[in-house]
């Protein structure tokens, strides 16, 4: 199959990138750009485990096909901790328990990341509705549902001090 | 799993689209959320050459809405924007009833209304890998002459299991479709063909554009009950849309009730609507009707859940959400199945 | 034991850094330079001869660089000694669909798919066996040819009497029991990466919960000394037992890597890893309960048959644990087992979460409800009339050394309202109850020998810092942590201080793996050993310098002092620096063995069972029923679990979480549906792990009975609390709408017709 030269912005960087036309976004990610964050859980696009975020929205990197994304500004989990400092919603996965195999918390990380831009205060059945397509067979969700209350209340916190600062 | 070799065409507008799609006539398959169709290639199911991803394609985004043309839902909208547009639940209930209990959040982020009313049909049978498949020499829709749903039949039974459309079709919604002869509208009723392997009435290089909602259906009570087992992801095994208009005197004044996931296509009650209409509330105007709905579905075992079942359970929805609409002043659609 | 400072502190996963950021490495993210992609064909046919394998297509394909077959590795493996009936290719037979038959190394996916299409097989379909009850009555056809009648094994037991038994109670009941087929689902599909290094030496990064048992047959069936193989657990996605016996593409993707003396890596895919199964077999438990008025059990009797699939696997031990955990749990004096292994031409089952126990522990907790209902007796209460006294041995000689299952009963019982609930929530709700137990690790290896289970060594250099090298296996448990946790608390020191390299045999010395529930029962006692002997090699010399004894010196907060706050102050690293004069670096070694006494009876079978300790749990579960619908709603699951000790009280909090979520999914809505042998819903999509909606928040409670042999008093966490959830949940039902559901999963069809079937009968009765 003859390549494509495509240009994909991933975490701010942008790649040119010679790939076949038929390559999932998730495949391009952890093969060419050695972004393994994002995981392959299942092949019908139902566990939530390859979610990355493109412009903002949590989506199946699994169902993209990656030439149909070199517009976007497309975040992965390695994306998300900034100038070594880790995201709210990392820390809070750490503390509260939230990560145990490991292998679905970069999906369930971009879901809930997206979640508390939007909302940063969400109510458990909102948390509960937002993360439903993810699957994580280890935690059981209780502590992942602690940790994202957990991180709305830290970036809440955050944006009260912000405010208070630039008064 | 692997993805088919093809090559992939992203037209820019409809007309292009429309000349593509023509150009490579059944080698060409169009792809807009790909949530169906990625799966769906991964496992085989098809082998299209050429691929055209619509997502560039301007005029086939947005909802836009108006008290003279009633509502426009480009063919790209996502069901993420249906479901948060901000009138939904005010105009078209059963809608933002219907397109919130579709697969799970992520899935509805990508999934568009266009694909979704396209989708193809769903059989335990034939939703399998290309091993899985195989290894039972096929099926009538897919490399073999067996249909093991209806063994000696030559019928496909696999599922319409979309879930807007029965939802659509009980607000009389009408697709606006390019092709190379250029756009027609027809009602979405009769976009459906009832057959597992022929489902939609799509020409040789035509492509859905827009899905059109008359304002004369709007502000009718609505919601849409789905069988399934998970509150999220799972397609539905039985979906029940009804909306309908109640005037101030508890009159029903127009009514419609569809099913999903019981047939190959999306079907309306045909009864519902002249028994409905000018009848106060009865409960055994609305046994009636739910016996109508179990009338019109003929479920075979092609998912999960048994043919019985899910046919008892079509009569329960049906009689619920007639309840429900008729008896109180809201018709808001309700997330939870059951 | 003073106060501790790391120990029972809730700690995050020393691995959670890795998790979070998505920088930690599993198999698949694995690759290496010339690495080849490798894919297994696999039988479309359910049993069938195989006549013979053509590869020339294959072979010919350009990008194809090896194609194995059952010859290129005819050695049989199986992770029992008595099992050894699989072969990582099949050479004569295909024995279910998805059996394997051949492997390809290619330079891409694609292409060894592609090779895989050109492989030709001639196969003689064979009459097959799908049904257990069945199969157990083939006189022709077996499985295997050595195992007449497709029994793979069978046990007959039989402790006091329980016909006396039966013949003293007041209440005698029996009632059939059917579980469906489930399986582990961890959200990593296994990976194996096999290279073929330049000195002609085998790396193998796999996703396994049991390194050792691989190591050992990549031995037996490559052909190559254990010394010139290493392999190595990269993170695990999640095992649940899934990851616990040796899975074929690991030894394929080895014996490609030899044969193309390349690296080669296999994925599998999500149907392929249904087929690798190993999970929770059908079961069928015929069960008699007798209990006096007073509400004593007399007698349990159980016959219990499971489908095991075509090959043995664990099977035996499965089967052998549902009978001898029918005791422990509560104090029965007479208790009669049979159980039967049989085969079917479908994949292998084997250990998975809760082995063997689960099923038949569902069976007699709802059992004794039904049989609550009969006496006219509170289902808490009858469970508080048959506690154990613990310490004591029962009459299949299982040591109980340590028994918090009466702290849990009480502590559910107030924290969910039982006696204010049952009975009383109202249309369509209920509550229900049910208690479990499990072992912490067993007694007895698989492979018999005196050695212990498990050594951990600890190594100082100049940097002070703290090497811990253990062969245990994090799959997601916490068990990287709970070795850094026990060795600064012994050594005084931060967490931070301590470094685990774990699970790769090159480096780590043996542990037997992480499966029912060892690790930090046997791993956990041997670092805790290694680090006394460590403490003890600091605090010689210091003691020495100071003219003290040993004894009167701790090490905490980085420093050595004296108990009584006198005298001695010195730091860590200095203390270290003292050690080390004349000496060098500082090594301590720690090992496991399971006490004598703890190894159980004389009788045949009587290996599995014996636990050096067992954990307990008890659970109350609320339902809601929709009784036109039959669809049921689990609202709310209070949880309590005796651990010993929590180590980290975080992780022992996500262990029982995690065991009554699975639990939950296998009672009401997970199954491999079958038909034909053929598996109908090899996907997530159809076989439907519960996803945020249908899971509430799971309220657990730690009960902590310090065992006085666990390492500071720790047992199990990770398994004992699923079994309690099943049950549970039929017992709330009951409550709820007055039906008893006695197969699982209870689909909404099932309750449905239950419902009905009720009606029918109250509209008889009235007549
Ligand atoms: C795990 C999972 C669960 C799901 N559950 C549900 C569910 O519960 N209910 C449900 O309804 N759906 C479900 N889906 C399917 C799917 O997500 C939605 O139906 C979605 O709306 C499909 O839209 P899409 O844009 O992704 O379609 P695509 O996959 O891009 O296309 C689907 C089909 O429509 C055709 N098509 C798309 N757009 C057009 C157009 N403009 N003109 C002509 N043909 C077109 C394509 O050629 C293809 O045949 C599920 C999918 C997944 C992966």
């Amino acid at each position: 199959m003859t390549k494509e030269l495509i240009r994909l912005k991933v975490n701010g960087e942008t790649h040119e990138l010679a790939i076949a036309p038929n390559k999932l976004l998730l495949d391009v990610l952890r093969e060419d750009l050695g972004l393994t964050g994002s995981k392959r859980g299942c092949d019908d696009s139902s566990c939530g485990c390859c979610t990355v975020l493109i412009d903002g929205m949590p989506m199946l990197s699994c169902v993209a096909l990656a030439t149909s994304y070199q517009d976007a500004e497309i975040t992965t989990v390695e994306g998300l901790a900034r100038d070594g400092e880790l995201d709210p919603v990392q820390e809070a996965f750490m503390s509260w328990g939230g990560a145990q195999c490991g292998f679905c918390t970069p999906g369930f990380l971009m879901t809930t990341h997206a979640l508390l831009e939007k909302n940063p205060d969400p109510t458990l059945d909102q948390v509960r509705e937002a993360l439903a397509s993810n699957i994580c067979r280890c935690t059981g969700y209780t502590q992942i549902y602690e940790s994202v209350l957990a991180a709305a209340q830290k970036i809440r916190e955050k944006r009260k001090n912000e405010i208070a600062i630039s008064k | 799993m692997t993805m088919p070799g093809f090559r992939v065409i992203r037209p820019s507008s409809v007309d292009e689209a429309v000349r593509v799609l023509a150009d490579n006539g059944p080698e060409a398959m169009v792809i807009a959320g790909g949530t169906d169709v990625v799966p769906n290639l991964q496992m085989r199911l098809f082998a299209p050459r050429v691929l055209v991803d619509i997502k560039g394609i301007g005029e086939l985004r947005g909802i836009t809405c108006n008290d003279r043309v009633g509502l426009r839902m480009g063919a790209l909208t996502t069901l993420t924007e249906i479901a948060e547009w901000k009138f939904v639940e005010r105009c078209f209930p059963v809608l933002g009833s219907a397109v919130r209990s579709v697969a799970g959040p992520l899935q509805r982020n990508m999934g568009t209304i266009g694909g979704n009313l396209c989708l193809e049909t769903r059989c335990l049978w034939y939703n399998q890998s290309e091993f899985w498949r195989q290894s039972l020499g096929g099926c009538l829709k897919k490399q073999g002459d067996v249909c093991h749903v209806a063994p000696g039949g030559q019928r496909c039974w696999a599922v319409w299991s979309g879930d807007s459309a029965p939802a659509l079709l009980t607000v009389e919604a009408e697709l606006e479709i390019a092709g190379p002869g250029g756009r027609r509208r027809i009602p979405l009723a009769e976009f459906y063909r009832n057959d597992g392997m022929n489902r939609i009435a799509l020409g040789r290089g035509e492509l859905v554009v827009a899905v059109h909602v008359p304002v004369s259906s709007a502000f009718r009570r609505g919601v849409y009950r789905k069988l399934r087992v998970r509150d999220s992801i799972d397609y539905p095994l039985a979906g029940v849309a009804v909306a309908m208009k109640v005037d101030g005197q508890g009159i029903c004044r127009a009514a419609r009730v569809a099913l999903a996931a019981v047939n190959p296509a999306p079907q309306l009650v045909h009864a519902a609507a002249e028994r409905l209409e000018g009848k106060r509330y009865s409960a055994e105007l609305v046994e009636e009707i739910a016996h109508e709905a179990i009338r019109t579905a003929k479920p075979l075992t092609t998912s999960a859940s048994t043919p019985v079942y899910r046919r008892d359970m079509v009569r329960l929805f049906t009689r619920r959400a007639l309840e429900e609409l008729w008896q109180t002043r809201r018709g808001n659609g309700e997330k939870r199945a059951g | 034991m003073g106060e501790m400072n790391v120990i029972g502190k809730r700690m995050a996963m020393t691995d959670a850094r890795a998790k979070v950021t998505g920088l930690g490495r599993y198999a698949d993210d694995l690759s290496v330079p010339g690495m080849l992609y490798g894919r297994i064909l696999h039988s479309p046919h359910p049993h069938a001869r195989i006549r013979s394998v053509d590869t020339l297509a294959a072979e010919a394909l350009e990008g194809v660089k090896a194609v194995a077959t059952g010859r290129d590795a005819p050695t049989p493996y199986g992770i029992l000694p008595i099992g050894h009936d699989e072969r990582v290719l099949a050479l004569d037979k295909a024995r279910y669909i998805g059996d394997n038959v051949a492997a390809v190394a290619a330079t891409s996916p694609e292409i060894a798919e592609e090779a895989l299409r050109l492989i030709r097989v001639d196969y003689e379909p064979l009459p097959a066996w799908f049904d257990p009850l069945e199969s157990m009555k083939a006189e022709e056809n077996w499985i295997h040819e050595k195992r007449a009648h497709n029994i793979e094994k069978e046990y007959h037991h039989h402790f006091g009497n329980v016909d006396e038994g039966f013949a003293q109670a007041d209440f005698v009941l029996e009632d059939r029991y059917y579980c469906g087929e489930v399986t582990h689902a961890a959200m990593e599909p296994h990976s194996t990466l096999a290279v073929w290094e330049p000195n002609e030496r085998l790396t193998v990064y796999s996703s396994t919960q049991v390194p050792f048992y691989l190591h050992r047959t990549l031995s037996a069936v490559c052909e190559m000394p254990m010394s010139r193989i290493r392999v190595v657990k990269p993170l695990v996605g999640g095992g649940f037992g899934g990851k616990s016996e040796i899975i074929p593409l690991e030894v394929a993707a080895s014996v490609l890597a030899k044969k193309a003396r390349r690296p080669v890596k296999i994925t599998y895919t999500r149907e392929e890893v249904f087929y690798a199964h190993r999970g929770r077999p059908i079961t069928i438990v015929d069960l008699k309960l007798g209990i006096t008025k007073e509400g004593r059990i007399t007698a349990a009797q159980a016959r219990i048959v499971q489908d095991g699939g075509a090959y043995c696997g664990y099977g035996p031990v499965t089967v052998l644990y549902s009978g001898a955990l029918l005791n422990a749990l509560y104090d029965i004096p007479n208790v009669k087992f049979d159980g039967f292994r049989v085969l079917t031409n479908k994949p292998a089952c084997g250990a998975m979460r809760g082995h063997g126990t689960v099923n038949a522990r569902f069976a007699f907790e709802s059992m004794l409800d039904q049989i609550a209902a009969r006496a006219g007796l509170d289902p808490v209460e009858l469970r508080r009339r048959n506690l154990l006294k613990a310490p004591c041995t029962t009459p299949n000689g299982l040591r109980v050394t340590s028994y918090g299952l009466p702290e849990c009963i009480e502590r559910v019982a107030e924290r969910s309202g039982w006696a204010e609930k049952r009975g009383k929530l109202g249309k369509g709700r209920g509550i229900g109850f049910a208690c479990s137990h499990y072992v912490s690790g067993a007694a007895n290896p698989i492979i018999r020998s005196n050695m212990p289970h498990t050594t951990v060594n600890i190594k100082i250099d100049r940097d002070a810092g703290i090497t811990v090298y253990s062969g245990a296996s994090e799959i997601g448990q916490g068990s990287d942590t709970m070795h850094v946790q026990i060795v600064a608390e012994v050594l005084g020191v931060r967490p931070e201080r301590v470094n685990l390299v774990a699970a790769d045999t090159e480096l780590t010395p043996v542990d037997l793996g992480s499966y029912s529930s060892r690790v930090t029962f046997m791993a956990g006692n041997a670092c805790l050993n290694a680090a006394r002997n460590m403490r003890a090699q600091i605090l010689g010399p210091v003691a020495r310098q100071f003219d003290c004894e040993t004894d009167d010196l701790e090490m905490r907060d980085e420093t050595i002092v004296s108990k009584n706050g006198a005298g001695v102050s010195m730091s860590f690293d200095d203390a270290v620096a003292l050690a080390m004069v004349g000496e060098g670096a500082l090594v301590a070694k720690g090992t496991y063995a399971p006490p004598e006494q703890a190894r159980g009876g004389k009788f045949k079978g009587a290996g599995v069972g014996p636990s050096p300790s067992y954990s307990y749990s008890a659970q109350a579960v609320e339902v809601k029923v929709d009784r036109e619908t039959g669809q049921v709603k689990v609202e709310r699951v209070v949880a309590a679990h005796d651990c010993g000790r929590a180590l980290n009280p975080l992780t022992v909090d996500g262990q029982v979480q995690g065991s009554v979520y699975m639990g939950m999914g296998q009672a009401v809505q997970e199954e491999m549906v079958w038909r034909e042998g053929r598996l109908m819903n090899p996907s997530f999509l159809e076989y439907r792990l519960p996803t945020t909606l249908e899971t509430p928040q799971i309220e657990s409670i730690i009960v902590e009975s310090i065992d006085p042999e666990g390492p500071f008093g720790a047992k199990e966490a990770g398994e004992g609390s699923l079994a309690a959830a099943i049950p549970a949940i039929a017992n709330a039902i009951y409550d709820a709408v007055g039906v008893r559901i006695t197969d699982v999963p209870i689909t909404p069809e099932r309750v449905l017709a239950a419902l009905r079937a009720k009606e029918e009968a109250e509209k008889g009765g009235a007549r």
